[in-house]
C-alpha cells in the first residue's frame, strides 16, 4: 500500500531527468513521459481493485501524523487520482502535433509530468500545507504550459493569470497562518478533531474565505476567473483541456475536503452558494455572447463549475453526490470539447459546414452538447437533476433562487450550444479543417465513456452514492488517520 | 513578551506590519497599470504573507530551535512556521522569476509594459488569429458599415499664402 | 475615482483584518504540534538544527514539492526566453572594481555556500540557503564577463542528477524500510557532520540542485535581450 506514493514520485523523477536524457537519446525522452504515466495508472488501478470498503492512510517517511504528512485514500481520492494519469495520457501534448526542437520538447514534457504529479498529490494528500505546495506546483506548471505557443498574446494572458493566482496564494497563506494560530496543526484529520472548539467564530470564517480566494483561482470561482477566457483562447487546446477539465476539478476537491472536514458552519456553504450563483450567471451569459469556439466553451466551463459549487454547498450526502456527479460529467465532456476545439479555433461563423468534412466530430459535438444541456437519458441530465432535487429539498430562499437560475441558465446553454450545432451542419464553401486524429480519438473515447455510463446509469449511480457517503463522513476520516497511523506493510 | 509600552508589543507591531504589507501589495496590484510595478506589488504582498506566517511561531523570551544554541532547557520558538516560510519563500522566488522572464518577452514583442495597452493588443491579436472582427469599435465602427469618405485635404488660402 | 474606491476598500479590509487579528494570541502560540516537534525531533533524528530536521525529515515530501516548483519555474522561464541569437549585442564586461572584487569574493562565496549546505543539520542553514549563495557566486562571474556563457549542458546534468538523487534516496528508503523518505543510515552523535542519517545527503542534493538551477535561470535571464535588435 505504500506504493501509493509512486504515482506522485515517479513523474517527478522522470521530469527531473527529462532534459539531460533528451541530450543522450531523443527517442527515450519522447517515450519516457507516457511510459511513466502508464505505470502510475497501473499502480492506481491495482490499488483501486484491491480497495475494500475502508479508506487507508499512508504516513510518508514512517512519521506518524500529525508530525508527518499522510496520504489519505478513500473512494473519492482514488477516483480522482486515477483520472489524472488517464486524462494526461489522453491529452498528452506530444501526440500528433510535435515540437521540432528536442530541447523544447523535453521541457514541455517535463512540465506536463510535473502537472500530473502535482494533481495526483492534490487528490491524495491529507496535510494542508502539502496541498498548498502541490497546488503551487500545478500553478507553475500551467504557467509554463499556457505559454507553449510562444506568441506574445499567450504571454500577456498568462502574466495576468500569474498575477491573480500568485496574489490568491499569498492570501491563502494568510488564511493558513490564521488557521495555524487558532489550532496549532496542519493535518486535516487533526484539524477535523479540533475544529468544533477553535474555528467557530469570525476568525475561522475569515481563514476559510482567504483560503477560498487562494484555491478558487484554479476552480474558476467568481470573481477570480477573469483570467479564464484569455488563457483558454491563447493556450494550446490540449493544455486548455487539461486545465479546464483536470486541474479545476482538483481545486474543487480541495475546497470540498476543507468544507467537509474542517468548516462545518453554515456560512461557508452559503458563501459558496452565492459565488456559485454569480459564476453561473456571468459565465453562461458571456458564453452566449462569445464569438469564437474556444472562448465559448471556456465561459461555459465557468458556468458549469458554478453549478458544481452550488451543488457542494447543499449540506449532507445529497449535495456531495450531486457535486461529484456534475464534476465528473464536466471532466469528461469539457476535456473532449477542448480536444475538438484544437482545429476549430476560429470564429463561430467559420465553423459552418464542418460536419461535411468531419462527420464523427460533429456528431460527438452534438452528443456532448446534449449531455451538457441535460437531455435524458444522458448522464448530464441525471447530474443536473440531482442538483435540482437537492436544491428543492433544501427549501431556503437562496436555494430556490439558485434552482430557478439553474433552469434559466440551462435554457441559455441550449441556445448557444444549438446555435453552433446548426452552423456545423450548415452549408459552406470553405469548411474548417477537421480535428487531428489524436484529438478526435480522445474525444471519441470520452464519448464512448459517456454512452457507456448512459447504458449503466443505475450501477454507476450506486457507486457514486457510496463514494459520496464515504467522503462526507468526517468521523471516518478522523478514525482512519488516528489511531491507525501507519499503514500495514505488505 | 517584550513591550515598548503597555499597549504596543513586538508581535503587535509585526502583525500590523505584515497586514500592512499585504494591503500595500493589494493596492499596488489594483491601482498600478505598469506590469513591472504590479509584479513588485505582488512581491510585497508575498513578503507580508511570509512575515505573518513566521510570526505565528514567535514566543517571547525564547531561543532559536537549535539544540545547543541557547542554555539547556530554555524554551524554543515553534519550528514549524519557519519550515513553512522557507518553502513559501522559495515558491515565491520561482513564480517571480517566471513572471520576470515573461515580462522580458512581452517587452521584446510589444514594446510596452502598460497593462491597458497590452490587453488591447492581445485582444486584437487573438481576434486576428481567429479571423473575427475585433471587439473594439475603432476597428469596426457602426456595425461594420464602411466609414464615410474623408474629403481630400484642400489647403486654405492662408496656408497657401504662408507657403509662398 | 477608482483610486479612492480601491483605497477605501483596502482600508476597510485592513481594519477588519487588524481587528480580527487582535484576538489572535500572537506571542503565545498554541504549539500543539510545535511542542511535539521540539520534544522528539532531536532524539529521533539526531539533528541539532530542528528546522532542518523537520524540513528534510518529517516534511521531506513538502521539500520535494518545493524543489519541483523551483525546477518548474526554471524550465518554464527557459521555455519562454528561448535561445539567444548568436549575433546579438552583449552587455559590457565589468569594470576594474567589479573584477577585483569578484576575484576576492568568488572563492569566499563558494566556501561559505558549501559550509552552509554541509552544516545544514547543525547550524542555521541548509540546502536552500547554501544553494542560493553558490548561485550568487556564479552570477557574479557572469556579471564580470557576460560573453563567457554558462555551460548549459553541465548545469542540466547537475540539476537533473541532484534532483534524481533526492528521489532515489527516498525510493531506497521505500524499498529498504517500506516508507518513502524515511531516514536511513545511523543517526550518529548529535553535533558531528556525519550524523542525522540521510539528512546531510538530502541537504547536499538540495544545495546542488538549487544552486545549479538558479545559476542557469540567471544565465537565461541575463542572456535575454530587452528589445529585438
Amino acid at each position: 500500500m505504500n506504493q501509493i506514493v509512486l504515482p506522485v514520485v515517479l513523474p517527478l523523477l522522470a521530469a527531473f531527468l527529462m532534459q539531460p536524457l533528451a541530450r543522450v537519446s531523443g527517442l527515450l525522452a519522447r517515450v519516457l513521459g507516457p511510459l511513466v504515466l502508464g505505470l502510475s495508472a497501473l499502480i492506481l488501478v491495482r490499488l483501486w481493485l484491491d480497495f475494500g470498503e475502508a479508506p487507508f492512510t499512508v504516513a510518508i517517511g514512517g512519521f506518524a501524523p500529525p508530525l508527518g504528512i499522510v496520504f489519505y485514500a478513500d473512494h473519492l481520492a482514488l477516483m480522482f487520482a486515477l483520472a489524472v494519469p488517464v486524462f494526461t495520457l489522453l491529452f498528452w501534448p506530444g501526440l500528433g502535433e510535435g515540437e521540432l526542437d528536442p530541447d523544447r520538447r523535453a521541457r514541455r514534457d517535463a512540465l506536463v509530468l510535473l502537472l500530473a504529479a502535482s494533481c495526483t498529490g492534490l487528490a491524495l494528500s491529507g496535510d494542508l500545507f502539502n496541498i498548498y505546495v502541490f497546488y503551487e506546483l500545478a500553478a507553475v506548471a500551467t504557467f509554463g504550459l499556457a505559454t507553449l505557443t510562444g506568441t506574445a498574446r499567450s504571454q500577456v494572458a498568462t502574466v495576468r493569470y500569474l498575477l491573480i493566482s500568485a496574489f490568491g496564494s499569498a492570501l491563502a497563506l494568510v488564511g493558513i497562518s490564521i488557521l495555524y494560530m487558532l489550532t496549532g496543526t496542519l493535518n486535516l484529520g487533526h484539524l477535523a478533531q479540533l475544529a468544533p472548539h477553535t474555528l467557530q467564530g469570525p476568525l475561522g470564517l475569515a481563514s476559510f474565505a482567504l483560503m477560498l480566494i487562494g484555491f478558487g483561482v484554479k476552480a474558476e470561482l467568481f470573481p477570480l476567473n477573469a483570467w479564464v477566457p484569455e488563457v483558454y483562447a491563447t493556450a494550446p487546446a490540449r493544455v486548455s483541456a487539461l486545465l479546464a477539465g483536470l486541474v479545476s476539478k482538483l481545486a474543487v476537491l480541495v475546497v470540498v475536503r476543507l468544507l467537509v472536514l474542517v468548516f462545518h458552519q453554515p456560512e461557508p456553504a452559503q458563501l459558496l452558494m452565492v459565488l456559485g450563483l454569480l459564476s453561473i450567471l456571468t459565465g453562461e451569459l458571456a458564453a452566449w455572447r462569445a464569438k469564437d469556439f474556444p472562448r465559448m466553451i471556456a465561459f461555459s466551463s465557468i458556468g458549469q463549475l458554478g453549478i458544481v459549487f452550488i451543488a457542494f454547498s447543499i449540506s449532507g450526502d445529497a449535495g456531495l453526490l450531486a457535486g461529484i456527479a456534475v464534476a465528473l460529467h464536466h471532466l469528461i465532456v469539457k476535456s473532449a470539447l477542448f480536444g475538438l476545439a484544437a482545429r476549430w479555433n476560429g470564429s463561430l461563423d467559420a465553423l459552418a459546414g464542418a460536419a461535411r468534412r468531419a462527420p464523427l466530430a460533429a456528431g460527438l459535438y452534438v452528443l456532448f452538447a446534449l449531455s451538457l444541456i441535460g437531455v435524458p437519458p444522458l448522464p448530464g441530465f441525471w447530474a443536473k437533476l440531482l442538483v435540482l432535487v437537492g436544491l428543492a429539498q433544501g427549501g431556503s430562499t437562496l436555494q430556490l433562487f439558485a434552482l430557478i437560475s439553474v433552469l434559466l441558465v440551462t435554457a441559455v446553454e441550449a441556445s448557444y450550444l444549438f446555435r453552433v450545432a446548426v452552423r456545423l451542419y450548415g452549408q459552406s464553401d470553405s469548411p474548417p479543417a477537421p480535428p487531428a486524429r489524436w484529438d478526435l480519438g480522445a474525444a471519441a473515447a470520452l464519448g464512448a465513456v459517456l454512452i457507456g455510463v448512459t447504458l449503466t446509469t443505475a450501477p454507476v449511480a450506486d457507486h457514486l452514492r457510496n463514494v459520496a457517503h464515504q467522503a462526507g463522513n468526517a468521523a471516518l476520516y478522523v478514525d482512519t488517520v488516528f489511531p491507525k497511523t501507519v499503514a500495514q506493510k505488505d | 513578551m517584550i513591550e515598548f509600552s503597555p499597549m504596543i508589543s513586538v508581535e503587535g507591531v509585526i502583525y500590523a506590519g505584515a497586514i500592512g504589507l499585504v494591503a500595500i501589495g493589494a493596492l499596488g496590484l489594483v491601482l498600478c497599470s505598469h506590469l513591472f510595478r504590479m509584479l513588485l506589488a505582488l512581491e510585497i504582498a508575498e513578503s507580508g504573507a511570509n512575515l505573518l506566517l513566521v510570526l505565528t511561531g514567535f514566543r517571547g523570551d525564547s531561543v532559536a530551535p537549535i539544540i545547543g544554541y541557547g542554555p539547556a532547557g530554555a524554551p524554543m520558538v515553534d519550528p514549524l512556521p519557519q519550515v513553512l516560510v522557507l518553502t513559501a519563500i522559495v515558491i515565491g522566488v520561482g513564480v517571480q522569476a517566471m513572471a520576470a522572464s515573461m515580462l522580458i518577452r512581452i517587452y521584446r514583442t510589444y514594446g510596452t509594459l502598460e497593462m491597458a495597452e497590452l490587453r488591447r493588443r492581445m485582444e486584437l491579436d487573438t481576434a486576428a488569429a481567429a479571423g473575427i472582427p475585433a471587439p473594439t469599435s475603432a476597428q469596426a465602427p457602426a456595425g461594420g458599415r464602411p466609414l464615410p469618405p474623408v474629403p481630400a485635404f484642400r489647403p486654405t488660402h492662408a496656408a497657401r499664402v504662408r507657403e509662398s | 475615482m477608482r483610486n479612492i474606491a480601491s483605497l477605501m476598500f483596502t482600508g476597510g479590509l485592513v481594519f477588519l483584518l487588524l481587528v480580527i487579528g487582535a484576538q489572535l494570541a500572537f506571542g503565545h502560540p498554541g504549539m500543539q504540534v510545535g511542542a511535539e516537534y521540539l520534544r522528539v525531533a532531536g532524539p529521533e533524528l539526531g539533528a541539532a538544527n530542528l528546522v532542518t530536521a523537520i524540513l528534510a525529515g518529517y516534511r521531506g515530501f513538502d521539500t520535494l514539492g518545493e524543489l519541483s516548483i523551483l525546477f518548474a519555474a526554471a524550465t518554464a522561464a527557459s521555455l519562454v526566453l528561448g535561445h539567444r541569437r548568436s549575433d546579438a549585442r552583449r552587455d559590457p564586461t565589468g569594470g576594474l572594481i567589479l573584477r577585483a572584487g569578484v576575484e576576492l569574493l568568488f572563492p569566499l562565496l563558494v566556501v561559505v555556500g558549501v559550509f552552509v549546505v554541509l552544516h545544514g543539520h547543525l547550524t542555521p542553514g541548509g540546502g536552500f540557503q547554501g544553494g542560493v549563495v553558490l548561485a550568487a557566486a556564479f552570477f557574479l562571474v557572469m556579471l564580470v564577463d557576460p560573453a563567457r556563457g554558462l555551460n548549459h549542458a553541465l548545469i542540466g546534468w547537475i540539476e537533473g542528477l541532484a534532483g534524481a538523487a533526492y528521489i532515489l534516496i527516498g525510493i531506497w528508503a521505500l524499498v529498504a524500510k517500506g516508507d518513502f523518505l524515511a531516514v536511513m543510515l545511523p543517526t550518529g552523535v548529535m553535533g558531528n557532520i556525519l550524523s542525522a542519517g540521510t539528512l546531510p545527503l538530502l541537504s547536499v542534493s538540495i544545495g546542488l540542485k538549487v544552486g545549479s538551477e538558479l545559476a542557469g535561470l540567471m544565465a537565461n535571464l541575463s542572456d535575454a535581450e530587452a528589445r529585438d535588435q
